[in-house]
Order: C-alpha cells, then sequence, then structure tokens
C-alpha cells in the first residue's frame, strides 16, 4: 500500500491553501503539525477526495484516487475535524447507518459495531442518544465510524479533541496496534500526541510542508536553540514579552524558563535538550506569542503538553 | 436497497418526524375520521343545532338511519324528486325533530334554488324546500342542462369551452341513482380535500433535513468519502423521502377508507358526483371521484416533496428550508384570490397548490391549442415539477460537495 502525493495544490482565488505538495506515505502513523491556516485540513480533504485539487493528483497504489471512485472511499476511512452527528439517533444505529453507507452487509455491519463500540470504550452507550454524549464520547464514537470498514488509510483530522488524557493514551495505544500495515496519517495540535504516536511528522505552514522527518530527525533540528533561563518573578515577565517562552515555572523565589530562539537569549541562560513542541515554537514563533499574549491561548497555537501546562500554572 | 432503507429509518428517526407524523395522524383519521363520523358530522343534532361539537356521540347508528331513509328512492326522476320534496317538506314542518333527522333537506334545497329559481319567494325568510310546491318541481333533468349552459355562459364560457363541457356532460345521462349523499359528499366534497393541507406541513417538516440537515450537522464530509459516496446516497435520500410520502398517503388512504367502510358501508358508490355538485359536468360517480382525489394528493404530494428536496439541496439550513418550502405551498395558496383568473391558474399548478375539488367545476386550460379539462393539469403539472426536481435536487446535492 503507497500513497504517492503529487504536487498537491488547491487555490482559492488568489490565497494558496496548499502548495505543491509531495510525499510518498507507506504504512505506519503520520502526524501533520502546524497552525490553523497552515492547509492541513485542506490536505487531508483532497487525500480523501471530497476536494478537487487545483493541480496535482493523488495516487493509490499507483492509480489515480479520482478515477479509482467506489474502490478507493471503500479503503479510506475519515474522521473530519467538525465531526456531526444525528442527535435522535442512538450510538449503535448511527454506526450501523454509516456502515449501509460503507456498503458493509447488515451482520458484517453488527459484529463491527459491537468490536468498535467496546475499542473505542462505548459499549455500555450503544443504545444512549448521541444528543446526549458528552464531547468526549462524541469523538470516540466519530472514531469508530471512521474505523467501521476497516480502512487501509486513515486519514484523522484532529482526532484527540475533546478526549481526556486517559482516552488519548487508549487512542494511541489502538492507532499503534492498528497502523501495522495501514497507511494513518493525523493531524493535531497536541503536540504530545504526535510525539508518541507519528513515525514521520510533517510540519506545514503556509501550505507547504516546512519539515519532514521522525520526531528524533526533527528535534535534532531544534537542538541548540532551546534554553533554560532561571530568574526573578519581574525578568520572567519581560521574557515572556521578549521570547518565544515554551514553558515556565517556579521553583521557590525562581521561576524557570524554557525559551527557544536561534541564539542564546542571555549569558545566564544554558542549552537544554529539545522536543517537537520546542520546534514548533522555533517555526511558528508568532502563534505561539499570541496566546501568551491574550493569557488563554487562542486558536492556532498548539497545545502543549498536560504536564507542562501543570509546570505553567501551579 | 440497504442504502435505502438506512436512508428510510433515519428520515424517521427524526423527533421532528414523528412529531410531525403524530400531529398528522391525529388530524386526518382520529379527527378527520373516526370522531368526525361519530360526533361532529354525523352524530345527530335532534335538539341542537348551534355546534357540531353538541351533536350526540351516535353517527354510527345515525347514518343508518339516514341511508335507511334515503333508500327507499332508487333513482332520481321527477316524481320520486317530488316525493322526496313533499316528504321532506312534511317532516321539516313537524314538531318532532327525531323525523327531521334523516332527511336530506339542506341538499334538496340546493337542487331546488338552483333549478327552479322562478319559485323563491323574496319576502319568504325560510329555505325553499319549506314553502315550495313539490308539484311544480318539474323537469329535473331538462332544467340541469339548462342551467349548466347559462352557468357556463355566464363564467364567460362560450364556443369551443361550452360545447367541451357540453360534451363532457352529455355522457352524465339521467335517471341518477339514488343512496344518502351525505357521506360521499363529506368525503369526496371535504374530508379528503382537507387532508391536503395537513399533508404539505408534514412532508416539509419531513423533507426539509434530508439534504440541508447533512451541511446543518456537518456531516457532509463523512458521507461522502464513504463507499457509497455523493451519488448513491443522494439517489437513497431522494428515494428514502418519496417512499414516505407514499406511505404517508398510502395510510391516509387505508385509514380513511377503513373509516368509510366501517361508518358509510359501500353503498351509494355508483352516484353521480352531480350529487355534490349539480351542475359538474363530468361523468363520474362518486368511487371514481374518490379515486381521483387520492391519486391527485399522491402526486402532489410526491411533487412537493421533489420541490422540498431540491430546495433542500441549495440551502444549508434546515430551517430557512422549512420556511420556504411552506412558503411555496402556503403564499401562492393566499394570494391567489388577489391574482386575475389567469393567474390564480397557473398558481394552482404548483403541487398542492390547487385544489381536488377542481373536478366539480367547469375549469380548462388551453395548452397548444389543445382544451385541457383543469383536473388533468392539476395531475400533469405537478407531477411534471416533481419529476425536474429530482434530478435538480440529486446534482445540486452532488454538486455542491465538490
Amino acid at each position: 500500500m503507497e500513497l504517492t502525493i503529487d504536487r498537491l495544490t488547491k487555490q482559492y482565488g488568489a490565497r494558496i491553501a496548499v502548495d505543491g505538495i509531495s510525499a510518498v506515505l507507506t504504512p505506519g502513523v503520520y502526524g501533520l503539525l502546524g497552525a490553523n491556516g497552515a492547509g492541513k485540513t485542506t490536505l487531508m480533504r483532497m487525500l480523501c477526495g471530497i476536494l478537487t485539487p487545483t493541480a496535482g493528483e493523488v495516487f493509490c497504489d499507483g492509480k489515480n484516487i479520482l478515477d479509482m471512485g467506489m474502490d478507493y472511499r471503500d479503503i479510506l476511512g475519515y474522521l473530519p475535524q467538525d465531526f456531526g452527528y444525528y442527535p435522535d439517533y442512538r450510538a449503535w444505529d448511527f454506526l450501523m447507518y454509516i456502515a449501509a453507507l460503507k456498503g458493509i452487509p447488515r451482520e458484517m455491519a453488527k459484529k463491527r459495531c459491537k468490536s468498535l463500540l467496546e475499542m473505542t470504550g462505548l459499549a455500555g452507550a450503544g443504545r444512549k442518544k448521541i444528543r446526549a454524549f458528552s464531547g468526549g464520547m462524541r469523538q470516540r464514537l466519530g472514531i469508530a465510524q471512521a474505523l467501521l470498514n476497516n480502512p487501509k488509510i486513515l486519514v484523522l483530522d484532529e482526532p484527540t479533541a475533546g478526549l481526556d488524557p486517559k482516552e488519548r493514551i487508549r487512542f494511541r495505544n489502538l492507532l499503534a496496534d492498528y497502523a501495522r500495515e495501514r497507511i494513518v496519517l493525523l493531524s493535531t495540535h497536541i503536540v504530545s500526541d504526535i510525539e508518541v504516536a507519528a513515525d514521520k511528522v510533517f510540519l506545514m505552514k503556509k501550505g507547504r510542508f516546512l519539515h519532514q522527518g521522525t520526531v528524533e530527525e526533527l528535534t535534532r533540528q531544534a537542538e541548540g536553540k532551546v534554553w533554560e533561563l532561571r530568574t526573578g518573578p519581574k525578568e520572567a515577565a519581560f521574557w515572556e514579552e521578549k521570547a518565544s517562552v515554551a514553558n515556565l515555572h517556579r521553583e521557590g523565589e525562581e521561576t524557570v524558563l524554557r525559551i527557544v530562539a536561534e541564539r542564546r537569549p542571555c549569558p545566564e541562560a544554558v542549552p537544554c535538550r529539545a522536543t517537537l513542541e520546542d520546534l514548533y515554537l522555533l517555526c511558528f514563533p508568532e502563534e505561539e506569542r499570541t496566546p501568551l499574549d491574550g493569557k488563554h491561548g487562542a486558536a492556532g497555537a498548539p497545545r502543549l503538553s498536560d504536564d507542562r501546562r501543570r509546570n505553567r500554572w501551579n | 436497497m440497504e442504502l435505502i432503507k438506512a436512508e428510510h429509518r433515519k428520515l424517521w428517526s427524526r423527533r421532528s418526524t414523528q412529531i410531525g407524523v403524530l400531529v398528522y395522524l391525529l388530524f386526518t383519521l382520529v379527527f378527520g375520521g373516526v370522531l368526525s363520523y361519530q360526533w361532529f358530522s354525523f352524530g345527530s343534532q335532534w335538539d341542537s343545532y348551534s355546534s357540531s361539537f353538541e351533536n350526540h356521540f351516535d353517527g354510527y347508528e345515525n347514518i343508518r338511519r339516514k341511508q335507511e331513509y334515503a333508500s327507499q328512492w332508487d333513482t332520481i326522476t321527477d316524481e320520486t324528486f317530488q316525493e322526496m320534496a313533499a316528504d321532506c317538506q312534511k317532516r321539516l314542518l313537524s314538531e318532532d325533530a327525531a323525523l327531521r333527522e334523516p332527511t336530506e333537506w339542506s341538499v334538496l334545497n340546493t337542487w331546488i334554488r338552483t333549478l327552479w329559481p322562478e319559485l323563491e319567494e323574496a319576502d319568504n325568510p325560510l329555505p325553499m324546500i319549506y314553502y315550495v310546491n313539490p308539484e311544480q318541481l318539474t323537469g329535473f333533468y331538462e332544467r340541469r342542462q339548462e342551467k349548466l349552459e347559462e352557468f357556463l355562459e355566464a363564467n364567460g364560457q362560450e364556443g369551443e369551452e361550452k360545447a367541451f363541457f357540453l360534451e363532457m356532460n352529455a355522457e352524465v345521462g339521467t335517471n341518477f341513482p339514488y343512496r344518502w349523499t351525505g357521506g360521499w359528499s363529506f368525503l369526496v366534497g371535504n374530508a379528503i380535500e382537507s387532508m391536503r393541507m395537513v399533508l404539505g406541513l408534514l412532508l416539509a417538516v419531513a423533507a426539509a433535513p434530508v439534504f440541508a440537515g447533512e451541511w446543518h450537522r456537518g456531516m457532509r464530509p463523512v458521507i461522502s468519502v464513504t463507499k457509497h459516496g455523493r451519488r448513491r446516497t443522494a439517489a437513497a435520500k431522494v428515494l428514502a423521502a418519496l417512499a414516505f410520502c407514499l406511505e404517508m398517503v398510502g395510510v391516509t388512504a387505508a385509514g380513511s377508507v377503513l373509516c368509510q367502510v366501517i361508518f358509510l358501508g359501500t353503498e351509494g358508490w355508483d352516484m353521480p358526483v352531480q350529487f355534490i355538485k349539480l351542475l359538474a359536468a363530468v361523468p363520474w360517480n362518486m368511487l371514481q371521484a374518490e379515486i381521483y382525489e387520492y391519486v391527485f394528493l399522491l402526486i402532489g404530494g410526491l411533487g412537493f416533496t421533489a420541490v422540498t428536496l431540491l430546495i433542500s439541496s441549495l440551502a444549508k439550513s434546515t430551517f430557512a428550508v422549512l420556511v420556504l418550502s411552506l412558503g411555496v405551498l402556503y403564499v401562492p395558496m393566499a394570494v391567489s384570490q388577489y391574482l386575475p383568473l389567469w393567474g390564480q391558474k397557473l398558481l394552482e399548478l404548483l403541487p398542492m397548490v390547487g385544489n381536488s375539488l377542481d373536478i366539480f367545476r367547469t375549469e380548462v386550460y388551453h395548452v397548444f391549442g389543445q382544451i385541457i379539462w383543469s383536473p388533468w393539469m392539476l395531475l400533469a403539472v405537478p407531477f411534471l415539477i416533481g419529476l425536474c426536481c429530482v434530478p435538480a435536487a440529486f446534482w445540486g446535492w452532488c454538486r455542491r460537495q465538490r
């Protein structure tokens, strides 16, 4: 199984959403990382055949996906970013409906629905109306519908949004099992999910792949650009304004800052080990600083891992 | 087939659809059917004339009394008509309300007013049936022919149109077989027609979210990437919505016929529709008229469903679709009366806007030099509109997915 993306472009008037992207995907988990408006969703929609590219093509095992039509859709699973639902449906009925759309025979569909409800932790909620579901339950139901036809290509747009940490771990384990012989492409704002789950990461900016490689290969690019600085509270505020601060926590009277910068920000700063999140901040400094100014984060910024969030606000 | 079933289940699973169906069945079969036969319309009113709700709850027995009374006259001839009028007059003038009850005095009065207007006493406030001399009521069929011609002329229908209706009327014949007309009059002249208004509302509620709801719920991309894709799904959605309309009309017709058989029986099916409107020109009996009205309801319903589906495929908001489709239905009905005749006739061609009671009227359309009786046009045009809207809705949905 090989998915080849060949100079894929999508243009809306003068705005280029995806700009001549090329890549070859073989079985494994691929993480798509980028700020809002980077073109992730547009790219995913083109890979699913929902959007027609302005230029370029996508090939599945050498065949153009637009020519494959039903054969391609038969091996495809997709979870869109804004996953809709039918409030009057029960989870079971919803999955059976999607199974009918996917052309799965009724008896087989029943077995798949049962196993997927168990797999996503919704076994007890199958008879419950979707209107009564929490955000996390709806998201898990969305993941279940994407997996219904046992797809060879799985495209997940923000699959972990709304999931609690335990659910996210369960989801990552599920993906690891699932992706052995399949292509899984997922986009998320939660960098730690990609760090743990993805075999290869595409860092996307303004419709292009800025960086691509394994997590180690990418973090290596941020090595020597991450610094730790111990300072007082007043100076900490100054650095927050001036630099990309990846983390901030208190240790006694001191404030410990994790700063991402091309050069040593001050003589007291000491180099430390880089992470994927640091690379993200290095590539998208504006997106990170905006939410800090706004105090509560903003759309477009990556969400820091839960551990770091705790450090920051405790 | 599985896909159509899935779409059909989905359509039925919506709470709005379920509530709509419940209200519709309550209105058409419970209030418009059982309760109407047993209470509002045919319950006896021996001691009360003020409100239908004051009728006795004895429709079933009362209908039998009326049918038995009417059965003494087999066909309408001058002699039997005079006998009917005389007997009715005697009963009306008696003090006993129970004697009045089985007569069809208002029907007879209408016929007398239509055919023998010269017998009306301008200064007498009572209905003509109370005072007219029955022996003067002669020449029933000749007078009917004369009055029809006068009516057509007064209606501005001369030349070809007049000839068209007179030729049609020639097949009506004479010696009308007579049974109690009240039941058929209620059914063919009122009940089926009143279902149209509520059916339109139900179909709009059920079909509005078919396509627009997918946008509204954000399910469009999910559907697009499934094996069957947007085209087959769109086709299944259209078929499921049309099947829903078919079911609703089917259930209504079956329920209504069941009520009819239970309360009215089958007698009188061969009576001419002229018992409902004396000057109607169509040579149909009651059963033919009833069949026409159900076919009208079905075709109008299918056409209107297709129109709603088209709107649904072009709009993203279910509420907007609902408002627009109800607008397509009710606005032409409301404004029609303020338009010139040609405008009224044009609007009546829209699905569910026209009236199945046109079979009692003398209206025609001129199409490419041909004179076509309006009830046929009221079937053909909504059918054609529906036929055009179905592929348009299909492509509207498929194209927008890109």
